[in-house]
């Protein structure tokens, strides 16, 4: 087993000793031991938002964690650590260390790598831990291009060129592994440009939109309308999806529609909107159904009232009106007004205004739990109306984001998935082969080297000395 | 109403279960008394587990009527199956089988735990709304065949990439553990008969990054689907909710370990430290998050 003396030279290779305190910060902004330190503070720090409850009201954490502690962690900005100065200093730590790296190690990298190779010396062989000898018949002349056929089917690219009785020859395979950890590297950077551009040039809101009704997009030239919201369940009368029917309206024209729901959002012009809640309007309806019981305990046929919408009471004169609803009955005696206590319906009332010719002559709230509570009619004597049903309307919560760094994020992931599959699948493998005249015959002897995965090389660099030995020596034909 | 059955894949799991016992002792004996045929029946059991755990997930899958990857239970039995291919991976390439008794190991260690999840977690539910990813594309494909619910989307992508890569890291920790006894030993020149059958400590260093060779990029796979699946279900990205952050945390970790091994001072032992904290972390992450911290994973 081979020791992985080099690993990765390029990396590992200690900084010049250096003079002077930029030098000297530079070395440290240069060195890995930064990046270890960092990664792993990062770890560290990172549990706390996990432990204590992030963005919540300040009064949380005093009630949790007492005065003191509370203090403490709402001071060190542990309510919304993640996005607090100081961690957001160290991800700005680590993008110095990645760009100072950069800086420091990759021209010399690009040069060892990529440069002008053409004096690549062969002795080098002598050195290496894995290297080999075999003799082919025929002078080295007639065997080079059979070797290079070899070669090049286990694609490597070469360098050749006549030295002593034969000739020296350099090749190489999979150099892009090497740069598989700049292209990590690269992609890091790329990430936190996307969410940077998403934080300073995207938003979230939230909007409750009823059936039937349009909701401003906020910094938009465009308007939704929620046609229907329905929920759809399994048989087992768990909830299966939530679905709402969006309408675009520009300049009130419809200009097209989609159907959302949690996982499928709508996406237009930049702005996504999502399925993200939904409930029942605490402060209106679709209709309702009245019923005049008149003074005698005699019930009239039920009258189907839309929102809004003014029917005629039968037998009366009259004609009534709903005009507003509250899911949570409750009267202000301060402000005489009514108001809903919760977004519960646990008291609904409805509003009614009653008219006459035309003219409004009584206004009155319908209890449907509690009937009979007030006085419904503008003349007691002519009986009393019964709410005696509500038709609610459904609301759907729909969330609202622009992030225009998203796809930059994305860009950023594509390129770390290439950044890890050339540093942890492609290999650089180099090879030099001396091959000499002896006595008539081609004397070939090779070292090879790996960047990393010895174990692999081992067995891969056997095949290729058996192979170069059976078939260096044959002509075109009969490899074929 | 009816719960579905779950029966048959109950009881894949308890023939599973049994495999994994049976291996691990003959992984155990093998390397203990050095007996040959204890091996082979060791890769033989090996084998046979690895079917049945598959017939776990088989079985579920036509249960529920829906890729099996979508809770608790399901999840240790693909990482138990992951661990299992994994390793019969790493048995074949280096032709030695004293790492069973260190790998199987955590793959036994993992089955015991699902083995004692409560029962709510072995049974099916259905998939709720913020579950039902799927790839319209495959949807469309499966649909003339009747199939269309085993439809796979970001979520099944999100949690079987995620799974590879724990369980390329619980080789990565196993390995790690063989790297520090035997190093300790060859650093003390101690001899052992039982930690001499260990291969080299530069072998083991060698596989254990290998291992997260493999399941560093698979990590980093399952946290990208993971955010593309939240950007489509709850319209951000990244929200730094627990299960997220420490998705994160185990990153960070894994990738201190890839430096730490270019590092001089650090490769060797400290790398291999990084390595086992690492794993306890994804045990952490796996389990702990669900249990103990709230989150927007609680149901997995």
């Amino acid at each position: 087993m081979p020791m992985n003396t080099n690993n990765d030279s390029t990396q590992a290779r200690p900084l010049k000793s250096r003079k002077g305190i930029f030098s000297k910060i530079w070395g440290v902004l240069a060195s890995v031991k930064l990046t270890l330190f960092v990664l792993l503070l990062l770890a560290i720090v990172s549990i706390i938002g996990t432990v204590i409850e992030q963005n919540k009201e300040l009064q949380f954490y005093y009630m949790t964690y007492g005065q003191g502690w509370g203090d403490f962690i709402i001071k060190l900005g542990l309510t919304d650590m993640y996005h607090a100065l100081w961690f957001t200093a160290i991800l700005g730590l680590i993008v110095v260390n990645i760009v100072v790296c950069t800086i420091e190690r990759f021209p010399s990298k690009w040069r060892n790598l990529l440069g002008d190779k053409t004096n690549f010396k062969v002795d080098i062989i002598d050195k290496l831990s894995r290297s080999d000898n075999f003799e082919l018949a025929g002078v080295p002349s007639s065997n080079k291009d059979g070797l290079l056929r070899v070669l090049k089917k286990k694609k490597y690219k070469h360098l050749i060129r006549e030295e002593g009785t034969g000739f020296a020859l350099h090749a190489w395979r999979g150099v892009i592994g090497r740069f598989g950890s700049d292209f990590t590297h690269v992609s890091l950077l790329v990430i936190l440009l996307g969410a940077i551009i998403g934080s300073f040039w995207g938003y979230k809101d939230f909007r409750v939109v009823l059936v039937g009704d349009t909701m401003q997009v906020p910094n938009a030239e465009f308007e939704l309308r929620l046609d229907n919201f329905w929920m759809e369940y399994y048989d087992s009368g768990q909830i299966k999806q939530y679905n709402s029917d969006l309408i675009i309206l520009e300049d009130g024209k419809e200009v097209g529609k989609k159907h959302i729901w949690v996982n499928e959002p709508l996406y237009y012009k930049g702005i996504r909107f999502y399925q993200s809640s939904w409930g029942k309007a605490w402060n209106r309806l679709s209709g309702a159904e009245v019923i005049l019981k008149t003074a005698d305990g005699k019930f009239s046929d039920p009258i189907e009232i839309n929102w809004m919408e003014t029917k005629p009471i039968p037998t009366t004169g009259y004609s009534i009106k709903l005009v507003a609803y509250v899911s949570d009955f409750a009267f202000d005696t301060e402000t005489k007004t009514v108001f809903s206590k919760s977004g519960e319906t646990n008291n609904p009332a409805a509003n009614f205004e009653i008219y006459k010719d035309g003219k409004v002559v009584f206004a009155t709230w319908l209890l449907f739990n509690h009937p009979e509570l007030v006085q419904s009619m503008p003349d007691a004597s002519e009986g009393v109306l019964l709410l005696n049903g509500i038709r609610g309307i459904l609301y759907s919560g729909i969330s609202i984001n622009k992030d225009p760094g998203t796809n930059i994020v994305w860009l950023g992931c594509l390129i770390m998935g290439l950044g890890c599959y050339f540093s942890f699948f492609v290999f650089h493998r180099r090879l030099w082969v001396r091959i000499e005249e002896v006595e008539g015959k081609t004397l070939v002897t090779l070292g090879g080297m790996i960047n990393k995965n010895d174990l692999l090389f081992d067995k891969e660099f056997n095949l290729l000395v058996k192979t170069l030995k059976e078939d260096g020596s044959k002509s075109f034909a009969e490899v074929k | 109403m009816d719960q579905p059955k779950v029966i048959l894949s109950l009881m894949f799991f308890t023939m599973a279960f049994a495999f994994y016992v049976v291996t691990v002792l003959c992984y155990i004996g093998n390397w203990v008394f050095k007996k040959k045929w204890l091996g082979q029946l060791a890769t033989t059991m090996t084998y046979v587990a690895l079917f049945s755990t598959s017939m776990i997930l088989v079985s579920r899958g036509f249960e529920s009527g829906r890729a099996p990857f979508s809770n608790l239970y399901e999840s240790m039995v693909l990482f138990v199956w992951a661990l299992t291919v994994g390793y019969l991976i790493l048995e074949y390439k280096t032709k030695m089988r004293i790492m069973g008794a260190f790998v199987m190991g955590v793959a036994l260690v993992a089955m015991i735990s699902a083995s004692m999840l409560p029962y709510r977690f072995k049974s099916v539910e259905p998939l709720n709304p913020a579950l039902q990813n799927k790839w319209n594309f495959l949807k469309d494909i499966l649909e003339p065949f009747g199939l269309q619910n085993y439809a796979i989307g970001w979520l099944d992508f999100h949690v079987f990439t995620t799974f590879i890569g724990y369980a390329a890291f619980a080789i990565a920790f196993g390995l790690s553990i063989m790297y520090l006894i035997k190093d300790s030993y060859e650093k003390k020149d101690k001899r052992s008969t039982l930690i001499d059958s260990f291969p080299g400590a530069d072998m083991l260093d060698e596989l254990s990054y290998r291992s997260i060779a493999v399941g560093f990029p698979f990590l980093g796979i399952g946290i990208v689907s993971g955010a593309v699946w939240a950007n489509a279900a709850w319209g951000q990205y990244w929200s730094w909710d627990p299960k997220e952050t420490w998705s994160l945390i185990t990153w960070f970790i894994y990738a201190a370990y890839l430096h730490a091994r270019v590092t001089r001072g650090w490769r060797g032992r400290k790398a291999a430290y990084l390595a086992v904290v690492g794993f306890i972390a994804i045990i952490f992450l796996y389990w702990g998050v669900s249990f103990v911290l709230p989150g927007l994973h609680a149901y997995a």
